[in-house]
């Protein structure tokens, strides 16, 4: 018995070694800083629904959202979304976002909304840390300002090597935008939100949903257990 | 017999009007309230009556999903979201299919395991083992086409790759392969007969074999933690000793083992459909695209032990032989055991470890298929898959040789 306990241990301790090595393939430059999405905050979804409709939706359509209310009353209107738009300046047509959320996750998309920064050798003008050459403008400069790549760190950076640096180790807010920086971070995290929310809308449902669910599971177990017990008592 | 029908038989009512013309009363009898069972039956054995439960429910929600989706390679993607957005609690049925599809894979694994533990695929049992080997490929099948019908980039990508492993096969493997695609590539077509051979063939073969497993069971009767037969003990009236009737006590212990697996399965679907990514995974998010092959393509958790086999053989029809061998096994494994008893509670050291090696070999393969390839976890696979053959290759050697402790007379049973 100890000797197969020692055997399981040993493997699972193979586990996350080959984890980690798997999260050094994905081609992630930077560390992702860590968001977290509150859907309960509807009116951070709203404000970053208008700003999709305002920003994102003159190239990035968001067909499966066609229905949905809280979509429509932000403007993010399906016969505003450049469906039938075949011809794109782009390398790569920009893709439908909404299920972005769910093939990126919340993480990554802010980040990359804070990874681009001025480079005179791309053909848009600038680039992104986190999707080296991507062929999305940076769409919010004039929101965020000018970010430049700088050599070394930004803010004494010190990490032993093997940690990657943040996006903010690496890029520096030259000149400023229409927002300050404190503004911009709401701003891109109202508009992860809303992704995360136009990715799965009935989330909030469903999970209310589910309280009620497990705790009649709950108690229609419990109903059973003593049920059994009762029948049972008379085998020997 | 032609007696005991008579005395089953209710003489008036609605119940005696349909007895009179369907053996109604006495198949209850028959199957439930006199068929007896081994009362030291323990946890294990309640997951034949759960996976009965899940296929339930995959063919009622499958029902409802079918009602709006569209299995055209236009159409696919865009009324699975349909269903997930607009359709009236559409959410709640697709989730309760796919995870339940997971579920089922959770639920049969642990089935099987019981029977390996207990020994319950050796004689009388063979046949039975066998409608259950022949369910479980049936169900590879059904979760492979499933799997492709929302037609999201790994549906594409992975039907691709499966499909072409039979171009492994020498001579008629390219031809074999276009005949399974209906196509050069995978393709609309493709996606069109998975939506068929899904909805109609193994559903109908998967309805009939088990209501043979249920059949030969009923004949054989259940197996039990201490593998000996209770039929051979009888009572007077023919009762074995050691059976107790399946209505009530069982049919209340299948009951609440059910609804406590309900609460984990509701649990998932509210809270975590996706399972990180297990269950349904966020590549499959993105439409399938012919023209983009994903960076790393890997099948779902359930058939990455497979999958890992596949990989860890350097040639294709190597791996594909492999592959089919790793399923192939279990199907003779009646034939493989040669000890005197069936139960690991009375079997030698060396059933105890080689099922052990077994178990970690199959969970170490499921967990490196899910993982992009690199030097060590290639040869690591290639360690687990050592250790999931020689669980059958060594079988008819050590299960022989080994020293096996007395059966007992009468099961073991201890009263809570």
């Amino acid at each position: 018995m100890r000797k197969s306990v020692i055997l399981i241990v040993s493997v699972m301790m193979l586990l996350p070694w080959s984890l980690a090595a798997n999260a050094a393939e994905n081609g992630v430059s930077i560390s992702l800083e860590h968001i977290s999405v509150n859907l309960h905050d509807t009116k951070a979804i709203r404000r970053g629904a208008k700003l999709y409709a305002t920003y994102c939706m003159a190239c990035h359509t968001m067909k499966y959202l066609r229905y949905n209310k809280l979509a429509q009353q932000e403007g993010v209107l399906y016969s505003k979304m450049p469906i039938d738009q075949k011809e794109w300046t782009y390398p790569t047509p920009p893709p439908d976002l909404t299920l972005i959320a769910n093939v990126r996750g919340a993480d990554w998309l802010y980040n990359y909304l804070h990874s681009f920064y001025q480079d005179s050798k791309s053909a848009s003008g600038s680039n992104n840390l986190l999707v080296p050459n991507s062929s999305m403008p940076n769409i919010l400069q004039g929101l965020q300002g000018t970010q430049v790549l700088v050599n070394g760190h930004v803010r004494g950076y010190s990490k032993p090597s093997f940690s990657k640096p943040h996006w903010f180790d690496r890029l520096k807010l030259e000149s400023q935008g229409s927002m300050t920086p404190q503004q911009y971070n709401q701003a891109t995290k109202d508009l992860v939100s809303f992704l995360v929310y136009a990715s799965d809308p009935h989330r909030i449902q469903r999970q209310h949903i589910g309280y009620w669910v497990i705790v009649f599971l709950i108690i229609l177990a419990a109903l059973l257990f003593f049920l059994k017990k009762e029948y049972w008592r008379d085998i020997k | 017999m032609e007696n005991s029908t008579i005395k089953e038989q209710k003489s008036s009512g609605l119940i005696g009007w349909i007895d009179a013309r369907f053996p109604f009363s006495s198949f209850i009898t028959h199957h439930l309230k006199e068929y007896y069972a081994p009362k030291n039956l323990n946890f294990w054995y309640v997951f034949g009556a759960i996976s009965l439960l899940v296929l339930v429910n995959q063919i009622v929600t499958g029902i409802w999903l079918a009602m709006y989706y569209t299995p055209t390679a236009k159409g696919a993607f865009a009324s699975i979201e349909f269903i997930m957005r607009d359709v009236h609690f559409g959410w709640l049925i697709r989730y309760m299919h796919a995870v339940g599809a997971s579920a089922f894979f959770v639920v049969v694994y642990l089935h099987m395991y019981r029977a390996l533990m207990y020994g319950s695929y050796k004689r009388p049992r063979e046949l039975l083992w066998l409608f259950g080997m022949v369910i479980y490929c049936i169900m590879l099948g059904e979760a492979f086409t499933g799997y492709v019908l929302p037609w999201g980039q790994m549906s594409y990508w992975a039907s691709q790759v499966i499909t072409s492993l039979f171009g492994a096969i020498p001579y008629i493997g390219h031809d074999i392969t276009i005949f399974l695609r209906g196509d050069f590539n995978v393709s609309g077509v493709t996606l069109h007969r998975c939506f068929s051979l899904h909805v109609i063939l193994f559903p109908l073969i998967f309805l009939a074999l088990v209501a043979f497993h249920l059949v030969g069971l009923h004949k054989v009767g259940s197996n039990n933690p201490d593998g000996i037969e209770i039929r051979k003990d009888v009572d007077e009236k023919g009762v074995p000793k050691d059976g107790i009737p399946f209505h009530p006590y069982f049919t209340l212990k299948d009951l609440y083992w059910s609804v406590i697996f309900l609460i984990v399965f509701a649990a998932i679907i509210f809270f975590n459909p996706n399972f990180w990514g297990y269950f349904i995974e966020g590549a499959n998010s993105v439409p399938a695209n012919p023209i983009v092959t994903p960076a790393h393509i890997a099948p779902i958790w359930y058939m990455t032990p497979y999958y890992a086999i596949l990989r860890a053989i350097p040639n294709k029809l190597g791996g594909a032989i492999f592959m089919a061998a790793s399923i192939a096994f279990l199907f003779v494994l009646p034939w493989l055991d040669r000890s005197k008893v069936k139960s690991i509670r009375y079997k030698g050291k060396w059933s105890k470890w080689m099922l052990a090696i077994f178990v970690i070999s199959f969970i170490g393969l499921g967990w490196l298929g899910l993982l992009p390839v690199d030097v060590w976890r290639l040869w690591l696979a290639r360690l687990f898959t050592v250790g999931y053959f020689a669980f059958f290759v060594l079988m008819p050697f050590y299960t022989r040789w080994e020293n096996t402790k007395p059966e007992p007379a009468r099961v073991k049973f201890k009263k809570k």
